[in-house]
Formats: C-alpha cells, sequence, structure tokens
C-alpha cells in the first residue's frame, strides 16, 4: 500500500517535469466482421453492408438498425444472418461447399 | 289531285302566256318599288302553274328571269361606273349593292315552286351557272338566290372589282398615312364580297382570293417601302419601337376591315417588318444583353417571338453572353476565387443572380431562356479554364489522362465545409444565413456535371467533422444530408452519409459504456466505427505509439470482445488526435494535436534538450516517410503560429528537402503571442486538415473515382438492356445520360469502351443486321 502511494506521489511530482503531457487523447479505430470473404455469396453484398433486404427496409426507419450481423458455419463460410437463414430454408447446405450447414457461431 | 285534274281540262297553259304578267312585277322587285299583295300573290300563282303545266316552264322561267336580272345589274353597274372619285365610286357600289343584297332575300320567295321542280329533275337547260347544286337544299342556297348573286358576281362583280378594291385600298393606304375617312366603305366593300358566297363549302373564297389578296398585298407594299426607309433614317432602336406599333396598329386595323382573322396579313407584316431586318435586328442583340438593356431586350423578344427564328438566334446571343462573360469574370478573379472557396462560391452565386435577372426582367422567365441561361451557366460552372482537376483512371499505366473536370464541386464541398463546421464564418452567421449558403451551394451543385466529385470531398469533410467533432450544428449537418437527398443526389451516396451519423451515435454510446466501466479512462474517448461505413479500402498507416498511449489500447480491445463478438479491430492512428500539455520554461500551453505529431513530440519526453536526427525520429516512430516529413513540416512551420514548436538544421523550405541528418530539437522558448507579447497559457489547434488517407491512396481515390465511374456505367447499360432487350446506340446513349447525371456525365469515349468491353464478356452483342443497335444477352 505504502509503495503505492509513494508511486503515486512520485508519477504527480515527475508530471510537470515532462515535458508534453497527455492530456485527452481521441482514439480512432474501424470494426469490421472477421471473416475470410468480404462478399456475402448469398446477396452479393458486401456483408460490412447490411444485406439488401435489410438495405431496402432500412430506407423507411432511417436510423436505428445495426442488427444485420453475420453467421458463421462450421465449415467456417460466412453470410448474412439474414441471407442464411432464409436460405437454409430451402436447402440445409452451405452454398459454398455444400457441407451440411450448422452454425458456429454468430456476429455481435 | 283535285287541282290537277280541274287544270288539265283546261288545256295546254303556256309559259310565254303568264311570263307577260309575271314580268312586269319581278322588275319592280329588283327595282325595290312599290308590289302590291295582289301582285305578290299572282306571282306565287303563276309560277306555280307555269311549272306544273309547262314542262319546259322552269328551264324558260329560270332563264328568263336570269335575264332580266342580268339586266338589272347592268344598269346597276353603269350608276356606279358613273362615278369618277373614289369615294364617291365606293359609296354607289355601296349603295346598289346593298339593295340588290336585299333583294336577294324577297326576289326568291315567289320562285319556290321553280326550286323543287329544278331540283327534281335535271333540266335540259343546263346554263352557264347551274352547277352541281342539287345536293344542297337549304332555303340559303336557293336557285334564285344562287342565280342572283353568281349574276352579280359575274357581271358587274368581276368588271369593277379591281377598281373597287384598288379604290379601297388606297383608302387604307391613306389611313396608314394618317388620313381620316370613312371606314364604312371599306367595311361596306369586304361585306359585298362575303356575302358574294356562291360556293358552299367555302363560303370566304371570294373574299379571300380578292379582297383579302389585295389588302394583304397593299400592306407588304406599303411597309416594304416604309421600313427599310424607316430603318436606314432612325437605326435599329427606333426601328424596334416603329415596328412594334406598326404590328399593333395593322392587329387592330385587320379587325376592322378583315372578315377572318388578320393571321395571314400579320404574318405578311412580321414577314417585311421583322424578318427581312432580322440581321440587323440579332447584330443588336448582343449589345443590348451585354448593357443589360431590359425593356429593349423586352421589345426585341416581343418582336422576333411573332416569326420564325429569331427567338433562336437571340437563345444563341443569350447563351453566347452568359458564358463568355461568365468564364471572364472567373478568369479574371482567378487569383482568388481559387484561394478562397467562399469567395469563389459568392462569386458564381453573383454571376448566376445577374444572369438570372436578366432573363426575368427582359424575357419574363420565358422558358426557353431559362433553358439558355442553364447551358450557358453550366458551361462556366464545369470549365477548366481556371482550374481543373486531374483524374486518371489508373487503369493503363502509361499515364493516359482523362478529360480533365472543372474542380467547382470540391470548392463547392469546401465551402459547405466551412459553414457547417465550427469555423470563424460559421460562428458569425445566424443559423438561417447558414442554411440559406447551403441551399445556395445546392443550387449551384444542380450545374455541376461531376457531382461525384462533390459527394467524395463533402464525405471526407463529414468524416474530419465527425472524428473531430468539430460541427457547428449537428442538426444542419443531418438537414444537409436530406437537401442532398432533394436535390436529386443518387440515393447510394446519400445513405451513406446518413450511415455515418448512425454509426456515430452508436460509438458515442459505447464509448460512454466504456468511460464508465472503469474509472482510470478520463484521458481518452474511443470512437470505433463500421469500415463499411467510414474507410472501405482505405489504408492504415503504422506508428509506434507512445507507451502513453499504447497501454491504453489492449484495455480497449478487452473492452471491445466482451461486447461484441466476430469482430476485428484495426486502430486507425491517423485519424486519432488528442490534446497534450506542453511545459516551458515560460509557461503551459495546450496543444491539439494529431497522433502522429504526439509521437513525435513525445520523443522528446526522455531528452528534453536533446537535437534528434530525422532518421532517429523515423526509428522511434515507425512512421512512413512521407506521414514522417508532413508531420514534422506541421511542427516547424505552422502557418499561425510566430514561435514554433520545434526547431531544425539545415534550414529547408520543404518538406520533401529534409535528410536524414537534419536535426530537430524543442523551442524552449516556444510561447503564444497575443498582441505583440508572449502568453504564459493558451491553447493552440496544430491538427490543421486531419488527413483521411495517405498519400498514396490519394491517388488510389482519384482512380477509385473513375473506377466507380466504370462500374456505374456497366451497371447502368446493363439495367437498360435488361429492359429493353434491344435498343439502338442513340437511344442508349441518351437513356444512360439520364440515369448517370445526377452522379457525372459519362464521356462518349468512356462508353464506347464500357460497350466494347460488355460485348467482348458476352453481356450483350451486337444486332446482326445493324451494327448500332445492341441486344441483351442473358
Ligand atoms: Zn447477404
Ligand atoms: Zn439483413
Ligand atoms: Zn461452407
Amino acid at each position: 500500500m505504502a509503495d503505492e502511494n509513494d508511486n503515486e506521489r512520485i508519477d504527480e511530482n515527475q508530471r510537470p517535469d515532462k515535458m508534453f503531457t497527455l492530456k485527452k487523447w481521441n482514439a480512432v479505430a474501424m470494426w469490421s466482421w472477421d471473416v475470410e470473404c468480404d462478399t456475402c455469396a448469398i446477396c452479393r453484398v458486401q456483408v460490412m453492408d447490411a444485406c439488401l433486404r435489410c438495405q431496402a427496409e432500412s430506407k423507411k426507419d432511417s436510423y436505428g438498425k445495426q442488427d444485420c450481423v453475420v453467421v458463421w458455419g462450421e465449415c467456417n463460410h460466412s453470410f448474412h444472418y439474414c441471407c442464411m437463414s432464409l436460405w437454409v430454408k430451402q436447402n440445409n447446405r452451405c452454398p459454398l461447399c455444400q457441407q451440411e450447414w450448422s452454425i458456429q457461431r454468430m456476429g455481435k | 289531285m283535285y287541282n290537277l285534274k280541274m287544270l288539265k281540262g283546261k288545256g295546254q297553259l303556256k309559259f310565254e302566256d303568264k311570263w307577260v304578267h309575271m314580268r312586269p312585277i319581278v322588275l319592280k322587285l329588283l327595282k325595290q318599288e312599290a308590289v302590291s299583295q295582289a301582285e305578290w300573290h299572282d306571282l306565287f300563282y303563276d309560277v306555280h302553274l307555269v311549272c306544273l303545266w309547262d314542262e319546259k316552264g322552269p328551264a324558260k322561267l329560270r332563264d328568263h328571269l336570269h335575264e332580266d336580272i342580268v339586266q338589272f345589274i347592268k344598269q346597276a353597274q353603269s350608276r356606279v361606273l358613273a362615278q369618277r372619285e373614289e369615294e364617291a365610286l365606293l359609296k354607289a357600289y355601296i349603295a346598289e349593292w346593298r339593295k340588290f343584297f336585299t333583294q336577294c332575300n324577297y326576289l326568291p320567295t315567289p320562285f319556290r315552286q321553280l326550286e323543287s321542280s329544278l331540283q327534281g329533275k335535271t333540266t335540259s337547260a343546263s346554263s352557264s351557272m347551274q352547277g352541281s347544286n342539287n345536293k344542297t337544299n337549304s332555303s340559303d342556297e336557293c336557285i334564285v338566290r344562287k342565280l342572283m348573286l353568281d349574276s352579280w358576281n359575274e357581271s358587274i362583280f368581276s368588271d369593277i372589282k379591281h377598281r373597287l378594291q384598288e379604290s379601297a385600298m388606297k383608302l387604307v393606304h391613306a389611313e396608314r398615312n394618317g388620313e381620316a375617312f370613312d371606314s364604312q366603305l371599306v367595311i361596306g366593300v369586304r361585306e359585298s364580297y362575303v356575302n358574294l358566297c356562291s360556293n358552299p363549302d367555302d363560303r370566304l373564297e371570294i373574299y379571300r382570293e380578292n379582297f383579302e389578296a389585295a389588302y394583304i398585298q397593299s400592306t407588304e407594299m406599303f411597309y416594304k417601302l416604309k421600313s427599310s426607309q424607316y430603318l436606314a433614317e432612325n437605326g435599329v432602336q427606333a426601328y424596334m419601337k416603329y415596328a412594334d406599333a406598326k404590328l399593333k396598329e395593322e392587329e387592330s386595323r385587320a379587325q376592322r376591315y378583315l372578315e377572318a382573322g388578320c393571321y395571314d396579313v400579320i404574318q405578311c407584316c412580321v414577314k417585311v417588318l421583322v424578318q427581312n431586318s432580322l440581321p440587323m435586328l440579332i447584330a443588336e442583340c448582343a449589345p443590348l444583353i451585354k448593357a443589360g438593356e431590359t425593356d429593349r431586350l423586352q421589345l426585341m423578344f416581343r418582336l422576333l417571338e411573332r416569326g420564325p427564328l429569331g427567338v433562336q438566334l437571340m437563345l444563341q446571343q443569350l447563351e453566347r453572353h452568359i458564358s463568355q462573360a461568365g468564364l471572364a469574370d472567373m478568369v479574371a478573379a482567378a487569383d482568388v476565387i481559387t484561394q478562397d472557396s467562399e469567395k469563389y462560391v459568392e462569386r458564381l452565386l453573383d454571376l448566376f443572380r445577374k444572369f438570372s435577372k436578366l432573363v426575368h426582367d427582359a424575357f419574363s422567365d420565358d422558358p426557353r431562356f431559362l433553358t439558355a441561361r442553364d447551358k450557358a451557366f453550366e458551361a462556366v460552372v464545369n470549365d477548366t479554364t481556371v482550374f481543373r482537376l486531374e483524374l486518371s483512371s489508373g487503369r493503363n499505366v502509361a499515364g493516359k489522362m482523362v478529360t480533365p473536370e472543372s474542380k467547382c464541386p470540391e470548392l463547392l464541398a469546401n465551402y459547405c465545409d466551412l459553414l457547417l463546421r465550427r469555423t470563424p464564418l460559421s460562428k458569425r452567421l445566424t443559423s438561417e444565413e447558414i442554411e440559406t449558403r447551403l441551399r445556395d451551394v445546392l443550387l449551384l451543385l444542380k450545374y455541376v456535371s461531376n457531382k461525384d466529385v462533390f459527394m467524395r470531398y463533402h464525405k471526407a469533410h463529414l468524416t474530419r467533422r465527425l472524428i473531430l467533432d468539430s460541427s457547428a450544428d449537428s442538426e444542419k449537418e443531418e438537414d444537409m444530408v436530406e437537401w442532398l437527398r432533394e436535390v436529386g443526389m443518387p440515393a447510394d451516396y446519400v445513405n451513406k452519409l446518413a450511415r455515418m451519423f448512425q454509426d456515430i451515435k452508436v460509438s458515442e454510446d459505447l464509448n460512454a459504456l466504456f468511460r464508465t466501466s472503469t474509472e482510470r479512462h478520463d484521458a481518452i474517448n474511443i470512437k470505433i466505427l463500421n469500415a463499411g461505413a467510414w474507410a472501405r479500402g482505405s489504408e492504415r498507416v503504422t506508428v509506434s505509439l507512445p507507451v502513453e498511449l499504447e497501454d491504453y489500447i489492449p484495455e480497449v480491445e478487452d473492452f471491445y470482445k466482451k461486447k461484441h463478438s466476430g469482430r476485428k479491430l484495426q486502430w486507425y492512428h491517423h485519424m486519432s488526435n488528442g490534446t497534450i500539455t506542453f511545459a516551458t520554461n515560460g509557461g503551459k500551453f495546450d496543444l491539439d494535436v494529431t497522433t502522429f505529431q504526439m509521437a513525435v513530440l513525445f520523443a522528446w519526453n526522455q531528452r528534453p534538450t536533446d537535437k534528434i536526427a530525422y532518421e532517429n525520429l523515423r526509428l522511434a516512430t515507425e512512421l512512413p516517410d512521407g506521414e514522417l516529413r508532413r508531420t514534422l513540416w506541421s511542427l516547424v512551420a505552422f502557418p499561425k503560429l510566430k514561435r514554433q514548436l520545434l526547431q531544425f538544421y539545415p534550414s529547408v523550405s520543404a518538406p520533401k528537402d529534409f535528410d536524414e541528418h537534419t536535426v530537430f530539437w524543442v523551442n524552449q522558448d516556444f510561447a503564444l503571442i497575443k498582441n505583440g507579447k508572449p502568453q504564459k497559457r493558451g491553447k493552440v489547434n496544430l491538427v490543421g486538415r486531419l488527413q483521411l488517407s495517405t498519400e498514396r491512396s490519394q491517388i488510389e481515390d482519384n482512380q477509385s473515382i473513375v473506377q466507380l465511374r466504370i462500374l456505374r456505367t456497366q451497371e447502368a447499360i446493363i439495367k437498360i438492356l435488361k429492359m429493353r432487350k434491344k435498343i439502338t446506340n442513340t437511344a442508349l446513349q441518351s437513356e444512360l445520360v439520364d440515369i448517370l447525371k445526377n452522379m457525372f456525365l459519362p464521356s462518349k469515349k468512356m462508353i464506347k469502351e464500357q460497350l466494347e468491353w460488355l460485348i467482348e464478356h458476352k453481356y450483350m452483342r451486337r444486332d446482326d443486321d445493324d451494327i448500332n443497335t445492341f441486344i441483351y444477352v442473358a
């Protein structure tokens, strides 16, 4: 405890000695889905964009929709969740590798 | 039937016996003398008998009647011709005619029986005036009446119509010269022409072929002489007034003297007064436009609008003036407007308002002139004389340049940025003023043909404002997006902007969560943005962060992983920024800096007074050469600072001239200067224009505009072909321009290249019979 307090005091004393001290940092990062292929093979839209259906809908309620997520299969192929959930109703195989489709994980 | 039997018993009845009694009554009627009721009645009865009992009676009756009518007319003619003097002649003619015309309504009445007899059978006595009149039975067209009118027409009228017309036209001529006379004389003559209708299909035939033709001819003669004389003596300006007044005068005169509208005679006047002098009039157009003589232009427009070609020539003059004057204005102000987007926009708007006012005042906003204004203004806006934007496709490494484009959209976007960012300008203006100016920009944008360039710059500026939190008014930011939608910017462009607003809100919420998750983080704000909305394809720049910053990274990443899954994060340090405190010998200053500037400055924290060589700074920061040079330059030569943060040796005049041995050191005497005095405290922003991409990707950016255009063109061609299946080249081109014009104007060359590419790749083919027709290949 005493050590920590000492350290803090030393820090505070040292701070004015430093020529440049950080006051505020606005850090910018970009996120993207961790996918191998940028494009959803079902709707041919980039996975970073909402799928075609969601794009058409979001024109109506312009803001707020952010839930067109990506889904990964056991085969590691990835698609829009919206697109895949429609696809499996017809055909329970991955459109890219024809393996039986099972969900490995969902984007959030 | 009863009568018939009874009379048959009396034996044959002869026409000649009856005519003796009928004739005196007929003559009385012709002369408008009084006829007793008994005589009137007898005439009816005799006609009836003659028609019934004498087989040749009707024909004979008609021939005799004709003879008497002609005889009467001859007498009338000699009475008329006895008059030598013009007015008297006309008066006499009109009097005789009116009398005769009245009788045309009376005389036929007793001859009804004759009508039906003659019409019942085609008589052998086919006289000269017997037309094929059988089909018309109307009382108007009764045979006797026609006989009377035709006789009048053939005898008196054809003999003296030239004298009549001449006299009438002499009167009109006198009137044109300002002499007063009895206009009833001309009107009376006209009426006689009109009523001499023998052709039931064209009741005005005689009038038109004689009276109107003479009227038009004399009008033409009159003005042919007068107009060239007037023009020569008084000049074009006065002549326009003259012609305008005369045309109006002739319109009202024609209303008085002509029967069926004044179209033909006015057309003739227009030909003589306007069309014949068209070159002279048009020559005056450009000087009038230049001098802004709107009243005179109005007059010229009114005149030239009456005939063909004139307005078209005026439109050409207007268009030429606007594009020339507009360009000259731009060139004259080139020094200012290329540097200052506000001045540029103001200048363009001034021009636009000036030209619009001209079109309004001189041409009452006639749609044709508005179109000419738009066309010319478009040329000014998209001109590349003053400044140009070079867009290369990058496809051919040989450096094939695409046609240069106007820099206008870039400047418009810069101006929007000045209005939407916290700047001295936006602080000075009220919210309403800013809105007005933004709408002005949108007005100008309408004329820009490369709107995609505007959108790219606008998006870049918006990105900076959102990342630096430097918007003057976030509501206005979102209004602007909707306005762009309203003016027809393509939906996908506008949606991208809307998506950025949406995303920045999500990011703000996330930042709030992060900051409450632990108390240690009061120095950091995070913006974690959707790469699809903000930075597709843009390149990151590596930098070795100072420990103070580096420490935060794992914590942010852990936090983010807990919130989301399936996502990867990439740090965009060229976009991040912050505030640092700089403690000098003389004071303490807050500096707003980029992360790169921070990385460079923090290199001195361990060795505050050292001189550090360029090469060592490169090793410490790991910044790419170009970025390091640019960053250092912003610290040794920041335009707003009197005393710079860093000093260096040896001196150079541009960042490219630093070499690896150039040394840099912190200026220990740094201070902000106010009113010539160094301050102890203060804050300064050194961020300047936040860089969104590296130099290399700026070239890529330009290329991506061209690539995107190629893609859009291909998409649009396929879309059209899918719909039309088969389409000619011309039709395709025009539909293509229609689809793309809200983004850019596709060049003919580019369209051709894309068509060939699509054919080569079997998306479409040429028609076997016509190489200029394309067919969709499914
Ligand atoms: Zn999809
Ligand atoms: Zn979706
Ligand atoms: Zn698969």
